[in-house]
């Protein structure tokens, strides 16, 4: 082999090392996180299967919310919104069906999540307002909304079509949350990874005059990634709905940090043009393990705010770290 | 006429209070007889009976504060009589999702009593199922999810005497304007049955009881860092207030602060729950008279008493009351240690000496 | 092939004819006329504010001209945006390059026109395949397709961004500072790559600054001063003296 080859050898092998790293620590540490939990809790019932299926469970719907952020993530903005999005949607829901059945509940969840989306996208894509600014004052505008709509009571939810659909029914023994997650991911990932709207999205946050210059709509993307987020956080409002059979103005208030972190330890640029759907269910999977590992570990609330908090540091660090070399 | 819109309004808050001729008491949600804490207790052989059993508690809230914390340390060192570990503790923040997924988490540990404090009626039926499912003792405090039966699916609901609070409030601050005068009623403007039931028990007291005090002023809060310009705007228009009634103490604060902005030393403040900076002011001589808390660690003592029984089997009485107690300048560092079992703020104690 | 090139050479591929642009009033460009022809490089040279960017903007269909015409292949055009420039097969490598550095090299060279297969999915084999391709041909030499743009050298970049607008231009390609930020050795480089697209049968225009590069490409020189255009020189006609002369106008012709 000669030197040259060699010198090609080794650079080659550095780059594919290093893109290794920065596109599997969130396996690596989902991997590290859960093999510590089943060392260390191995007598307090976390390996069981029930456990173990309840983290999934429990995590569906910031998983679903986190595929949204992706998307807006990658294309550079960010969608706080979703935090209050989830309980406007799940009670527009709640409140619809009760009148009216559950197709019109389900139409006015996901349409509430659509429409805030749009209220989002259209400020911040064509009235070019900041995405940070506009999501932040809709989420406090939503979260008004649905404690003045609703008076701060919860709303019961007793469609059992809808609570086995979005909660707790099954489809050829697997829960219909599992399937819900599973379809999202799976439809999330191929259009992000697979088609030419996901490599425009990435383009727009990677460099939107660049995206602009190449024909690609910068507004149109931003409105769309918007949307996609705020009707994902619908279904991930039905899907709280569904689970709780009820709904109220708290749902979804926890979620925010979560999602965000998720999606940055699964291995999505804050600054856009670079992210990954399943990295942000891995994540997602990671957060809700985490909260139920930390519980079963008998830590007082304040320990294990702070040992989480430290935890997400420690990752999102390293892959941020990894990333921006 | 009046009455039977307070009373509709207290049905609908879940729990109800029975106006007797004499006193009003707090009474269950099913109406229930309240049973004084100090009723739920122990005896030797009961905690021998649980000795070595490998029992294990959760304690699943969804906030944490002073109160939690009190309750929680009632009930932990209750336990710890009978060996009894807390295997688990959580906090939904107010979440109702997160509320559901801390129950299943807990359920993976397996504990044999379950000390909760359910978000709401509603949300908490279908979250707290799996627990009944599986058989944990269910000791609840200030409120029990829609549907559930004593005995079957819960050992006991644990609350403080709201309507004590709320009443012992308006009796402290009679007592420091010699019970006449004109007192503002800042209440708390949501429907949460805990602060609905003491401010309407001080209203009523006020009513009922002392002739020669009127409310003369009525404001209704939602978000306590608003109590400052809704307390300004009150006294703006009733400058001679002798007393103000604030629904808790985080709002006192604002309320506190617009009476020092106005220079205003003469009129009286009485509000709910201990906290630093109300009985700093209350024991320097402020406008703050008087302070009612009730007694959390107490609250979580009885509540660990009742899951204990339950787990031996004993009858455990439906509907556990936990007393009030008004703190004053004289009583500060005691009341401190009764209400949450531990000392007052150096500070508090500093300014008493 | 021969035979269509030499056909063609009559016939400009772009032919701009008493174009003038103003804002507001001001006169940004008066009285430009320029023909570029297959197979040709033609500099377009002058000082900073000279309206070289402008007339840019003009050719790649950002602004429209206030008045005067645009020919392309002898064909009329009006041009109100850069996606119809590219669709008359005139292709832009900006001066920041546009790419996006995250993302490969191949979905650079098809950014906003990537090719789907069954299902509106990705064609990322015919990218690759097509991306390999034409590195080859132009001697661009980075690692692989899949390399990521942030990971190249400034020439790299620059031969990125070339043979992107050589891969979809069928006319003219319109160069804006193509070695403004790059070393000796990787602006010899893209000179060489600039040099090799006279063989493709499209026309180039090259903005420079540095005027050995302009006599090294190109075959006219075409000098611009304060919206004017100054004169069309022939590269072997004339010499640095002269077209500086021009730029500066301290000496007219």
């Amino acid at each position: 082999m000669s030197s040259t080859n060699q010198g090609a050898a080794v650079r080659a092998a550095g780059l594919a090392g290093r893109v290794n790293l920065q596109q599997y620590v969130v396996y690596f540490g989902f991997l590290a996180i859960f093999l510590f939990f089943a060392i260390m809790l191995k007598d307090s019932g976390f390996l069981t299967v029930r456990n173990l299926s309840n983290i999934v469970l429990q995590t569906a719907p910031a998983t679903i919310m986190a595929i949204g952020l992706v998307f807006v993530m990658s294309a550079g903005e960010i969608d706080l919104s979703i935090g209050s999005t989830v309980a406007v949607a799940a009670l527009a829901a709640a409140v619809t069906m009760q009148s009216y059945g559950m197709v019109p509940g389900i139409a006015a969840g996901l349409g509430c999540g659509l429409l805030i989306g749009l209220v989002n996208g259209v400020l911040v894509a064509y009235v070019r307002l900041p995405s940070f600014l506009v999501t932040l004052a809709t989420l406090g505008l939503f979260a008004g909304v649905s404690r003045s709509l609703t008076d701060l009571r919860s709303i019961p939810v007793t469609n059992e079509t809808f609570t086995g659909f979005f909660g707790s029914g099954a489809l050829f023994g697997i829960p219909s949350l599992i399937w819900w997650t599973a379809i999202a991911v799976a439809i999330g990932h191929i259009l992000y990874r697979e088609t030419r709207f996901g490599a425009h999205v990435l383009a727009v946050g990677d460099n939107a005059r660049a995206a602009s210059v190449s024909g690609i709509s910068v507004p149109k993307m931003r409105l769309a990634v918007l949307m996609i987020s705020g009707a994902l956080a619908g279904l991930a409002g039905l899907l709280y709905a569904g689970r709780l059979q009820a709904a109220k103005y708290t749902l979804g208030e926890t979620d925010l940090m979560t999602v965000i972190a998720a999606v940055i330890v699964g291995g999505t640029l804050l600054n856009g043009g670079k992210g990954s759907i399943i990295g942000a269910l891995v994540g997602s999977l990671m957060m809700g393990m985490l909260n139920n590992g930390l519980i079963l570990m008998g830590l007082s609330v304040s320990d294990q705010m702070i040992v989480r908090g430290l935890i997400i540091l420690a990752a999102v660090a390293v892959s941020l770290r990894e990333k921006s070399r | 006429m009046q009455m039977t819109k307070w009373l509709t309004g207290a049905v609908a808050a879940g729990l109800i209070m029975s106006n007797g001729t004499a006193i009003a008491r707090t009474v269950g949600p099913a109406g229930e007889a309240a049973t004084p804490s100090a009723e739920v207790t122990l005896s030797d052989a009961d905690i021998a009976a649980l000795k070595d059993k490998g029992y294990k508690a959760a304690l699943l809230w969804h906030t944490s504060s002073d109160f939690t914390n009190a309750v929680g340390q009632g009930a932990t060192d209750e336990f710890k009589r009978a060996g009894i570990d807390i295997a688990v503790t959580t906090d939904a923040q107010f979440d109702a999702a997160r509320q559901r997924s801390d129950i299943e988490t807990a359920l993976a540990a397996k504990p044999n009593v379950i000390l909760a404090l359910p978000l709401d009626p509603v949300t908490s039926a279908e979250a707290f199922r799996q627990a009944v499912t599986d058989g944990a003792k269910l000791v609840f405090l200030s409120n029990v999810p829609k549907g559930y039966k004593h005995g079957t699916d819960y050992a006991a609901i644990v609350t403080d005497d709201l309507f004590q609070m709320g009443k012992q409030a308006a009796d402290a601050l009679a007592k420091s304007i010699d019970g006449k005068g004109t007192v503002g009623y800042i209440f708390h403007d949501a429907t949460y049955y805990v602060t609905n039931q003491r401010d309407q028990a001080f209203k009523s007291t006020i009513e009922k009881d002392y002739p020669d005090i009127k409310i003369v002023a009525e404001q209704g809060i939602s978000d306590p860092a608003r109590a400052e310009e809704l307390a300004n705007a009150m006294l703006l228009k009733n400058p001679d207030l002798d007393g103000i009634y604030v629904t808790w103490a985080e709002p006192a604060d604002g309320v506190l602060a617009a009476l020092r902005g106005a220079g205003n030393t003469k009129t009286k403040i009485v509000t709910l729950d201990l906290a630093e900076p109300v009985a700093l002011d209350m024991v320097k001589g402020g406008n703050v008279t008087a302070l009612v808390a009730d007694k959390a660690y107490e609250l979580g003592r009885a509540m660990a008493a009742a899951g204990m029984k339950s787990l031996l089997g004993q009858e455990t009485p439906a509907f556990v009351v936990a007393p009030a107690l008004t703190v004053t300048k004289d009583n500060v560092s005691q009341g401190w240690k009764d209400s949450l079992n531990r000392d007052a703020p150096q500070s508090v104690l500093d300014a008493a000496k | 092939m021969n035979a269509t090139a030499e056909a063609m050479t009559g016939r400009p591929v772009l032919a701009l004819k008493d174009i003038r642009k103003t804002f507001g009033g001001v006169v940004a460009i008066e009285n430009f006329s320029l023909e570029v022809h297959p197979g040709e490089i033609v500099a377009l040279v002058g000082d900073n504010g000279a309206g070289k960017s402008t007339l840019i903007k003009i050719i790649s269909g950002v602004h429209p001209p206030t008045s005067g015409s645009i020919a392309i292949e002898g064909e009329p055009v009006a041009m109100s945006s850069a996606t119809m420039a590219r669709a008359h097969g005139i292709e832009v490598v900006y001066q920041d390059l546009a790419l996006a550095d995250q993302q490969t090299v191949y979905m650079n060279m098809f950014l906003g026109r990537e090719p789907t297969k069954a299902f509106g999915l990705l064609d990322r084999r015919r990218m690759i395949d097509e991306t390999e391709k034409l590195v080859k041909e132009l001697d661009v030499r980075i690692p692989s397709a899949h390399a990521t743009i942030r990971d190249l050298s400034g020439g790299q970049r620059q031969g990125v961004a070339i043979a992107r607008a050589t891969h979809w231009a069928s006319k003219l390609i319109l160069l804006d500072e193509p070695t403004a930020a790059l070393g000796v050795a990787e602006t010899a480089k893209v000179e060489e790559i600039v040099a090799a697209l006279k063989t493709r049968n499209i026309g180039v225009l090259i903005i420079s600054h540095s005027l050995d590069q302009v006599f090294k490409l190109s075959d006219r020189i075409c000098v611009l001063r304060r919206g004017k255009q100054i004169g069309v020189r022939e590269t072997k006609k004339t010499d640095k003296n002269e077209i500086i002369a021009m730029i500066t106008g301290l000496q007219q012709s």
